[in-house]
This record gives structure tokens, C-alpha cells and sequence, in this order.
């Protein structure tokens, strides 16, 4: 499902200088697959899921997703196939804290044009299935850490995406909240969701239900 | 020599629109020679992102050359209050023997970037665009054309003589004539009018029942046929003179600059109608309609104005 084929990724730094952060990586998930990427901040996780995500074209390479090359498509290409394809949960959350919980998740239908039926229906059932139907009129500036993250991935799932992308997720909460999101994880899973999480979170290290464990070293994929 | 303010703004416009094109001749020479869509190497993802900034600098060029031909029509205006004998930009432009030939180059070029535009974007809705590389080998002929354009332009410039006397358009545009310009004046007014009207309506007709072959052949026709109406009758009725036929004199501020909106919708209904011959869309069908009905009802309410006014016909 996910093939990244020979990929590198440099940034520039100044006028003639780069900083390669990927090294001709290759790496393949499979769908319904739930993948964690280990590594220190830097080592190129993130990178990696911008590149999932089509937020970011390599230097080189192909990232292949169900058999299209999503790197060489155009961005209002790539914008489409995002809205379509990829949740994505990032570290900071991302939340739009002028808007409530309900507005917030409602986002990624918006370019959808659903009607608004199938819109409050698909919105009810993540606030349901994430527990935060009872703050769906509330401002995201007034949740809690826990609470926002659950809008996060409410957000991330409710356009159903085959491809659930998660930066740091557990960054900013405490224990407890991180073995909460770590039960939705299992959640998604189940729903045959192909997950990558990119973490340097030990809490996540050897759960039965991950699929697979890569480390992440330096732009290399250790083995 | 005519180194008027206007010229010399022309002039450095035109160095600048030169810059960017050759930036983008260039990108255009290395994405035809180097790119693959096969290939995933960086030089792929380099030329790609390269194409974006062709493409933009392209639309740049296009946006600036619209306003820049009007300002090039408005300077031969403005030039001929200094050449004797010429009235309006129809003696500039017959003063040297560049300015005809400039004139239909411009006008081409034109709709040339037009039709790249309308290339490229058919190109940017598809996933995978079939005719990448040919699209930037387009625009390498478009930058010859536009080098060759300016070139044109300095030696008609540089050829003009202020102190010689020129034709006027009454002169030039006058039944008299012997050039080809005269021929469209011995055409019988009733049968060109009759082609006009069933031009206009073969456009309408094409459009209702979506005959998309028709409506691109029929805006093609329209372009000619309004023309020379325009020169050979609607104009009298705009100058309210039988005899005068000059296509640049209702641009100026007497006849309330009428000329620009009316070349403005004609170019705009004959580049969105001929442009169904590459792209169907009814929306383009329709923006052409919509031009060719504004301009009918423009140069027809003339007719009817004088009319009304004076209870004959010119």
C-alpha cells in the first residue's frame, strides 16, 4: 500500500548548502498495517510522514502510494489526495481555537461538498467514537490537552481516510492520557486503518498490536 | 527616430517582459531536452518545480502584454499629434513599412499566449499531463515570436521620421484607395451586413444546440466579418460620417475611447469561441456568447441611435 522506493531528502540551509535528511530509504507498509517510527528528534521521522502525506516532494525517489506515485503529482493533485486519503494528527494538535469542537472536526468535509445531512451524521459518529460529543459546542481554546487531542483525531478520521498519520501524539499529554490515545490507536486499528505513528515515546515501544517497529537513525532505517 | 515618453515606456516594458520570457525560454529549453515523467532523479523534481515557475512567469507576461498592447495603440495615438499628416494611429502605424506587419504580430501573439494559457491549463486538470514537454516546446516558439515582435517594433520606432509627411486616415481608409484595404469598401453593404447578422445568429444557434465544431468555425468567421463591418460601416456610424472607415480614430477620447471595449470584446468572443476548438466548455461558450451579443448590441445601437435622432440612415 505505502512504498517508499529509493527516497532521499535534503533541505537547503543556505544559497548552495543542503542538509540531506533522508538517505535513499526504502520502506514498504502494507494496508491495515499499524507502523511506528522510532527515532530521536531530527532523524527524519516527520519527513517521512510529509512525504506520506504529499506535504513534501523528495529529492529523489518515489513514494507510491496504492500504486500511484504521489510525488510526482502537482500540488492541487496532491491537496485532493490528502483530502481524500490521509488524517493526519499532529504533535501541536493543529486545532483552530476560535472554532468549537463540532467546526473543527467538520474541516476536512468542508471541500468535500456532502450534503449537510451526511455531514452531521459523519461528525456525530467520530464524536462519538472519540468521546467528545458532549463539548461539540465548546472552543477548542477551552479544552483540555486530553480533549483536544481526541478533536485531533476525531478531525483526522472523520473524512475516513485509509491513511492515518500521527507526528508526536503523545508529546504534550501525561501518562495517563498517552495510554488512553494508545487504547483509540487500537480503536482505529481495528477499523482496518493503516497507521503510521512517528514517536520517540517509549510507551509505544512493544505494544502486541504494532505490526512492525522501524528505527528511524539519522535519515537511515536501521534494521 | 521617435523617442517620445510613451516609446521609451514601451520600450523598457517590453526589455523587462524580455528578461522573464528569456528566463523562461530557458527553463522551457531544459525541461524539453531533460524531462522524463518516468524518472524519479532529483534533476526530475528540480525540472519539475521549474515548470511551475515557467508556467507563472508565462501568465505574467500574458497579463502584462493585454494592458501593454493597449498602451502600444494609445502611443500611436499620442505619435501622431506629432507627425504631420497623420490624424490617429492609422498614419503611424502606415508611416514606415514595419507597422502593419507589427500590428498583425502583435494581435497573434496574443492570442498565441492565449491559446498556451488555455494549453496549459487543460494540462494542470489532468493527473498525469500527455503533453508536458510539448506544452514548453509551444513556448519556445512563442519567445521567437515575441523576440521577433520586439525587434519589429524597435525598427518601426527607430524608422519613423517626424518631420515627413504621412497619409491620414482619410486618406488611407477612404472608397479611393487602391491598397487591399480598398476592396473592403466595394463590398455591397447589404450583403455584409446580412452576413454579420447570420453570423451572429449561426453563433447563437450554435451555441443553443451545443455544436461545439460550428461555434469554433463560426467565432473564426465572426472575427473577419466584424471587422470589416466595423471598418466599412458600423464605424461610419460612429464617426457620423459616410466617408470616413479609420479603425483606430474611435479609440480616442471623442468618441469616448468606444474602440478599446469593442476590440476588447471582439478579441475576448473570438479567443473564448475559437478556444472550444481545442477545449469544450460551455462555460468558455459561454463567455463568447456573451461578448458577441454585448458587441452586436454596441455597434448595431449606433445604427439605431443616429436613426432615431436624425430619420435617416447614413
Amino acid at each position: 500500500m505505502i512504498h517508499l522506493k529509493n527516497v532521499s531528502k535534503s533541505f537547503m540551509t543556505g544559497k548552495k548548502e543542503s542538509i540531506e535528511v533522508l538517505h535513499s530509504i526504502d520502506l514498504q507498509i502494507k494496508e491495515g498495517e499499524l507502523v511506528i517510527l522510532r527515532g530521536a528528534s531530527g532523524s527524519g521521522k516527520s519527513t517521512i510522514l510529509s512525504l506520506i502525506a504529499a506535504l513534501a516532494k523528495p529529492t529523489s525517489g518515489d513514494v507510491i502510494i496504492d500504486e500511484k506515485n504521489i510525488a510526482k503529482i502537482s500540488d492541487d493533485f496532491a491537496a485532493l489526495y490528502r483530502g481524500e486519503n490521509i488524517g493526519f494528527i499532529f504533535q501541536k494538535y493543529n486545532l483552530l481555537h476560535n472554532l468549537s469542537v463540532e467546526q473543527n472536526i467538520m474541516l476536512p468535509l468542508i471541500p468535500m461538498n456532502l450534503p449537510l445531512e451526511l455531514v452531521q451524521q459523519k461528525i456525530q459518529n467520530v464524536m462519538e467514537m472519540f468521546h467528545i460529543e458532549h463539548k461539540k459546542e465548546t472552543l477548542c481554546a477551552k479544552l483540555s490537552g486530553g480533549e483536544q487531542q481526541r478533536v485531533a483525531i476525531a478531525r483526522a478520521t472523520v473524512n475516513d481516510p485509509k491513511i492515518i498519520l500521527a507526528d508526536e501524539p503523545t508529546a504534550n499529554l501525561d501518562k495517563k492520557l498517552s495510554l488512553h490515545f494508545i487504547e483509540m490507536l487500537k480503536e482505529l486499528k481495528s477499523l482496518h486503518k493503516t497507521i503510521v505513528v512517528a514517536t520517540h515515546d517509549p510507551l509505544f515501544f512493544g505494544l502486541d498490536f504494532v505490526d512492525k517497529e522501524i528505527i528511524i537513525d539519522d535519515g537511515n532505517i536501521q534494521i | 527616430m521617435s523617442h517620445t515618453p510613451e516609446v521609451l515606456t514601451l520600450f523598457i516594458i517590453n526589455i523587462l517582459l524580455i528578461c522573464f520570457a528569456t528566463v523562461a525560454f530557458f527553463l522551457s529549453v531544459r525541461i524539453v531536452k531533460k524531462y522524463d515523467p518516468k524518472s524519479s532523479t532529483s534533476l526530475q523534481y528540480k525540472l519539475q518545480k521549474e515548470s511551475y515557475l515557467t508556467s507563472v512567469i508565462i501568465k505574467f507576461l500574458f497579463f502584462i502584454k493585454i494592458p501593454l498592447f493597449l498602451f502600444f495603440i494609445f502611443t500611436l495615438d499620442k505619435l501622431s499629434e506629432l507627425i504631420t499628416g497623420a490624424m490617429c494611429a492609422a498614419g503611424v502605424v502606415d508611416a514606415t513599412g514595419y507597422g502593419n506587419y507589427l500590428f498583425v504580430l502583435k494581435i497573434l501573439n496574443l492570442y498565441l499566449f492565449a491559446l498556451w494559457l488555455l494549453l496549459h491549463e487543460r494540462q494542470s486538470s489532468q493527473e498525469e499531463p500527455p503533453y508536458f514537454k510539448e506544452q514548453y516546446l509551444f513556448f519556445i516558439f512563442l519567445y521567437l515570436v515575441l523576440i521577433a515582435e520586439f525587434v519589429l517594433e524597435i525598427f518601426m520606432f527607430e524608422a519613423i521620421e517626424l518631420d515627413a509627411i504621412v497619409d491620414c486616415c482619410g486618406t488611407l481608409y477612404s472608397n479611393a484607395t487602391t491598397s487591399y484595404i480598398g476592396a473592403i469598401f466595394r463590398i455591397n453593404t447589404p450583403l455584409l451586413l446580412s452576413f454579420f447578422y447570420a453570423n451572429v445568429l449561426l453563433l447563437l444557434f450554435a451555441y443553443r444546440y451545443k455544436k461545439s465544431f460550428v461555434f469554433s468555425l463560426g467565432s473564426l468567421l465572426f472575427l473577419v466579418i466584424a471587422l470589416v463591418s466595423l471598418i466599412a460601416f458600423f464605424g461610419t456610424y460612429i464617426y457620423e460620417m459616410p466617408t470616413h472607415h479609420c479603425p483606430f480614430c474611435f479609440l480616442q477620447k471623442e468618441y469616448y475611447y468606444i474602440g478599446y471595449i469593442l476590440y476588447i470584446l471582439l478579441f475576448y468572443a473570438t479567443f473564448h469561441g475559437i478556444a472550444g476548438f481545442f477545449v469544450q466548455e460551455r462555460k468558455r461558450a459561454f463567455k463568447a456568447i456573451i461578448a458577441v451579443v454585448l458587441y452586436t448590441a454596441i455597434v448595431s445601437g449606433y445604427v439605431l441611435s443616429y436613426y432615431l435622432r436624425n430619420g435617416v440612415w447614413l
